[in-house]
């Protein structure tokens, strides 16, 4: 029964054979290796039954030399139900433009949803993403990923502290979160204010707490620069008997105490380099991409440039909530101009500096001010300046160090 | 050589215990019920009606006898019937 599984999908016809003993043309036909099934006898010289659509070619190359007549009766399987229907124009189109409205339709936004926030800031989300082009109804394609939006919302909405965006199919999901003031915490505990780093003091503004030391004056690490206990510590230090046990009042420590501190570093910069850089000039090209395939649709030829910087922009076609293996692909290209360069020493040095003054102040914090740098020691080595510097700062040195009241 | 292969063909069935329908291309029939006649190995249609189907074979012919046959499969040396068996003949030649 293998020969004539699947005859369903490959199509078979049924065949009339007229004339004298007509099985006999079936007998040839299966002699011939055609696999013939439901072979019925209908009258005494009429005879009937199916082969599958790839044979009838063969058949008819069998009849020739023979008296037979065939008639073909019954078409039926797959590609004869395909055929069928595609002879019917209208329903072709009705299924084509169905599936275009399906895929038009789930390319769409169909709704934005935030979440999250309070109602005025919903409103400004709703508004800010109007502006961008996000609201339901608009086409996917033209819109950009969910990262950028993420982006730029947070920077043109200060209210908003973070904001998750997410695209499920086509419903756009929005989760902000407010920035909300929090009162500074009042530090209830006593404290002592001591220095992180050695420095010279420069400024002083004590808030809470008695200052020990005073402006001008050296501090090394761990150095107590507002003290937490406001009386009785002279007390201890001039009469050890006794005195001890009046009452010592805590409080916590508060100021801001700025110190100049200083800071040597070395870098090296090399005399020749190399730099890449985009001139301007960029071409487009589109594609659709199947699979691996990649299907130009506009701009077929390359530009003439150098050097070419590539940036694929893929943006996937959705079929209900499914990705299709098809995306439309907008690639630039970008015209790149590698130079190699050469510095005298004096501008490496210069960089250096920068290069030195930016490190630190990207390691300090943006509280921290530099305020003057000297190069100490310079080397040109195989074509590389190295330089020693050292680089005065002015920072916050003061750090909360908590006082251990009794056991 | 004839004769001698002719000899042989027996002796090995009954000693080597091989298929005598191969060794000796006899036609193999299956019939389930009085529904279905299977046959391999046969030489050839000579008439299909209604309610008869003729067969040759190595050795003349298969006659098998019923109503309302269909042939419900046919292979270059198989068929298979489907009706209302009444009887299996094998007729010399």
């Amino acid at each position: 029964m293998k020969q004539i599984q699947g005859s369903f999908f490959t199509g078979y016809v049924t065949i009339a054979v007229k004339g004298n003993q007509p099985e006999l043309f079936f007998q040839l036909c299966a002699q011939k290796g055609i696999s013939v099934w439901d072979v019925k006898k209908t009258a005494d010289n009429q005879c009937q039954g199916n082969v599958k659509l790839n044979d009838v070619n063969e058949i008819k190359y069998i009849r020739k030399n023979t008296g037979y007549k065939i008639r073909f009766m019954n078409k039926k399987g797959f590609p004869f139900h395909l055929s069928r229907f595609l002879q019917r124009k209208e329903l072709l189109t009705a299924a084509i433009l169905s599936i275009m409205l399906v895929l038009f339709l789930s390319n769409i936004i169909w709704e934005v949803k935030v979440t999250g926030v309070p109602k005025d800031i919903e409103e400004k989300i709703t508004k800010q993403l109007d502006s961008y082009g996000i609201h339901s109804g608009a086409w996917k394609f033209s819109i950009d990923s969910p990262k950028e939006i993420q982006k730029m919302l947070v920077e043109d909405i200060p209210e908003l502290l973070w904001v998750g965006v997410d695209q499920k199919g086509t419903t756009y999901f929005l989760e902000g979160v407010e920035k909300v003031i929090v009162e500074e915490e009042e530090a209830e505990g006593p404290r002592h204010l001591v220095a992180t780093k050695k420095g010279v003091i420069k400024n002083m503004y004590v808030t809470e707490g008695i200052p020990q030391v005073s402006v001008n004056d050296y501090v090394e690490p761990g150095d107590i620069l507002v003290s937490g206990i406001i009386n009785g510590e002279e007390e201890t230090g001039e009469d050890e008997d006794g005195e001890n046990n009046k009452e010592l009042e805590y409080v916590a420590a508060e100021g801001e105490i700025t110190a100049t501190t200083w800071y040597e570093a070395e870098v090296t910069i090399p005399l020749q380099f190399n730099t890449e850089r985009i001139t301007g000039n960029h071409e487009k090209k589109y594609y659709i991409r199947i699979g691996n395939m990649q299907l130009p649709v506009w701009g077929f030829s390359e530009p003439d440039y150098n050097a070419i910087h590539r940036e694929a922009d893929e943006r996937p076609i959705n079929f209900f909530k499914w990705e299709l293996p098809v995306a439309f692909v907008e690639m630039t290209l970008s015209e790149l101009l590698h130079e190699e360069k050469e510095r005298t020493k004096e501008e490496a040095v210069n960089i250096g500096v920068e290069q030195a003054k930016n490190e630190l102040s990207l390691q300090l914090g943006p509280d921290a001010e530099i305020i003057s740098e000297k190069v100490l020691h310079e080397t040109t080595d195989s074509g590389k300046v190295k330089v020693n510097l050292y680089i005065n700062a002015e920072e916050d040195i003061a750090q909360i160090q908590p006082l251990n009241q009794g056991d | 050589m004839k004769n001698w292969q002719q000899g042989l063909k027996p002796w090995l069935i009954k000693y080597l215990a091989l298929p005598s329908d191969v060794v000796l291309e006899l036609p193999r029939i299956t019939i389930v019920g009085d529904l279905h006649v299977y046959i391999e190995n046969h030489k050839g249609l000579i008439t299909y009606s209604e309610t008869e189907l003729k067969l040759k074979s190595n050795k003349g012919y298969i006659r098998v006898m019923g109503s309302s046959f269909v042939l419900k499969m046919m292979l270059p040396e198989e068929i298979l019937l489907e009706g209302i068996i009444k009887d299996v003949k094998f007729i010399p030649d």
